[in-house]
């Protein structure tokens, strides 16, 4: 019987397709998007709350906890003030922990086919402590070299031996961050992490992308005719057309210098890996206390959990607004299978007039409309996979 | 005469809503006899025919149809007992828009849970549309038919199972006179053919000689017509 009533009511959808069409649709629509927000969020969730656990503390500029932990774990959000590398050296005296400085200021130039990446400048331990493994090339061994995060590698197309520009923060900003020519030096292996979208250098390559190190250019080259501006009278003066970016070379390395004390330069934050929990939480009280006035101390796990309330919180409003255009909806369709069954009433009075059982009328109507309901889910299943899938990243920066 | 296909005693029927009442002392319809039935709009003979299928309930009285008792059935059996035992084709023909020709006659097998759609039956009705000269048409959609196809359709629909009694109310009612006569022929070699009862309602008298007995609705039963009509039955 039940078959028989699925053939008839294909046959009916089938027949009255505009009707079903717009049924499915308006179903579909009303299911499509609390589901994908629920698949974004879901997702959003794993990676924020795997990286964040694995980072036991993470130091940074007073100021909002969560704006220094996305920056710091996920190089999201705008770079917070910095603090200095006296920070880093002080978790290190402590003992309590091991520090590993991070310094995310700036970004590649925009390729082709990708947008800039964020630059991380940190230290070796860095790929240690996130498990990240060279997967070709080699690892950073000098200034100006660069490794690239997987994803950002295969979108960009670039490979060992080529170069990659960062991105000046400040075009008007002549003697400020200036951009720098880099040497991609290796590839890492895919993490599923903020990290395969990043590009990384040796802290001290970030601080002379900052202007805080530098080398000098040479005016005796060929090209000097383009770059000297003056040679006749007193010292070389080079002219306006000097290089548009800053490169390292095996000629000039030895020429780049930092002036000033290594621990006044800045890093943006600082991964402090304590040796256990004890010392974590004497880390953590040292911070609590106030005695480093300008630093924070923050728990991503517990940061991420606040974040993770708020963005429940979004869900919910979504949620809301998902149940009241269902409600609708629900009405809606509710009137429609009115109509349609008042509209068909002649066609099932014969059939119950040639002798169908009882409530075989009402199991051809509950048959189609659990078609067009399981229809319009399948369809908003697959259009929410396809928006997560195709948008997901967008919309995972707009909604949170 | 032989048992009859039908039998009728004392039968009463009003309407709950309405004055029409509805009064036949006695009435038999012999098996294997096609009967027509003519009257005034509104005196009753759908919902004999109603009554008759056991579309409606026998309040009054008695009706024996193939031996059995409407009174005593229930809806449900009712039900069962017009699927297997009646033919019905109605003046509307009352097809199914969203089913082709061939799934349409095999409507009856698709909303019965007694009756198996085999391939027997699929033959059957395969073989019923041949017989009207419509087996080109099998997997054509009922809308595109003339209204004669159409009630050709509907009654190879009502002939699927082979029931013993056709009950047909108006059946050439909107057809023109060439269709009229060619249903009516059909009807009436089904019963010849197959050893069946045909009880048709008509007023088209052009075609009355071609029964075995015609019933004056009128003269057969006291009643008092119904202020809608009796279309309006069920």
């Amino acid at each position: 019987m039940l078959r028989n009533a699925l053939f008839l009511a294909l046959r009916s959808i089938s027949w009255y397709r505009g009707r079903s069409i717009t049924i499915i649709l308006c179903l579909a629509t009303t299911l499509w998007l609390p589901m994908t927000v629920r698949m974004l969020v879901r997702e959003f969730q794993n990676e924020i709350v795997l990286r964040a656990e694995s980072t036991p503390l993470i130091v940074g500029i007073r100021g909002s906890r969560i704006d220094l932990v996305l920056h710091g774990l996920y190089f999201q959000s705008a770079a917070p003030e910095s603090v200095t590398m006296e920070e880093s050296d002080y978790i290190r005296d402590t003992e309590f922990a091991a520090a590993i400085p991070l310094h995310i200021r700036f970004r590649t130039q925009e390729l082709q086919r990708t947008q800039g990446a964020p630059i991380v400048g940190t230290t070796l331990e860095y790929f240690d402590f996130r498990r990240l493994k060279i997967a070709t090339g080699d690892s950073l061994t000098r200034l100006g070299d660069c490794v690239l995060g997987a994803r950002f590698a295969e979108q960009s197309g670039l490979k060992p031996g080529d170069r990659l520009l960062s991105a000046p923060q400040n075009a008007f900003n002549l003697a400020g961050d200036y951009p720098l020519n880099m040497k991609v030096v290796g590839v890492l292996g895919a993490s599923w992490s903020p990290d395969d979208d990043a590009v990384f250098v040796d802290i001290r390559t970030a601080w002379i992308i900052e202007g805080i190190g530098h080398g000098h250019q040479s005016l005796s080259s060929d090209a000097q005719d383009q770059l000297l501006k003056s040679d006749s009278s007193g010292p070389l003066k080079a002219n306006a057309s000097v290089l548009p970016y800053t490169e390292i070379t095996d000629e000039n390395e030895s020429s780049f210098h930092f002036h000033g004390d290594e621990s006044e330069f800045p890093v943006t934050e600082i991964i402090a890996v304590p040796q256990n929990r004890q010392s974590q939480t004497l880390l953590l009280g040292r911070y609590a206390s106030g005695r480093r006035n300008t630093a924070i101390c923050a728990k991503p796990g517990k940061v991420v959990d606040e974040l993770l309330a708020m963005v429940f919180r979004i869900e919910q409003l979504f949620r809301i607004s998902a149940i009241l255009s269902g409600i609708v909806t629900g009405v809606l369709l509710g009137l429609v299978i009115f109509l349609s069954v008042r509209l068909r009433a002649p066609e099932m009075k014969t059939i119950e007039r040639i002798g169908s059982a009882r409530g075989t009328t009402a199991l051809l109507v509950s048959t189609e409309v659990c078609i067009l309901l399981a229809t319009a889910f399948c369809l908003s299943l697959v259009t929410a996979l396809v928006t997560n899938e195709l948008a997901g990243d967008s919309l995972r920066q707009y909604l949170f | 005469m032989n048992d009859p296909m039908i039998a009728i005693r004392d039968l009463q029927f009003s309407w709950s809503i309405g004055d029409f009442t509805m009064g036949i002392p006695s009435l038999d319809i012999a098996a294997n006899s096609s009967v027509a039935i003519t009257g005034p709009s509104g005196s009753g003979k759908t919902t004999l025919l109603n009554i008759i299928s056991g579309i409606l309930p026998v309040a009054s009285g008695s009706v024996v149809v193939s031996d059995r008792d409407l009174a005593q059935l229930s809806t449900d059996q009712r039900r069962a007992f017009r699927l297997k035992t009646v033919g019905l084709v109605f003046q509307s023909f009352e097809l199914i828009d969203y089913l082709n020709v061939l799934d349409n006659v095999l409507l009856p097998a698709r909303i019965s849970p007694t009756l198996a759609l085999t391939t027997k039956l699929r033959n059957r009705a395969r073989d019923l549309l041949t017989r009207i000269g419509l087996a080109h048409t099998a997997h054509r959609s009922v809308t595109r038919l003339s209204q004669g196809e159409r009630q050709r359709v509907a009654i190879c629909r009502a002939l699927l199972t082979d029931p013993p009694l056709l009950l047909a109310d108006e059946p050439t009612g909107n057809l023109d006179p060439d269709n009229t006569q060619q249903i009516v022929e059909l009807l009436i070699r089904h019963v010849h053919d197959s050893g069946g009862t045909l009880l048709m309602v008509s007023h088209d008298h052009s075609v009355l000689s071609r029964f075995d007995r015609t019933i004056d609705f009128s003269s057969l039963c006291h009643n008092r017509p119904a202020a809608a009509g009796d279309s309006g039955a069920a």
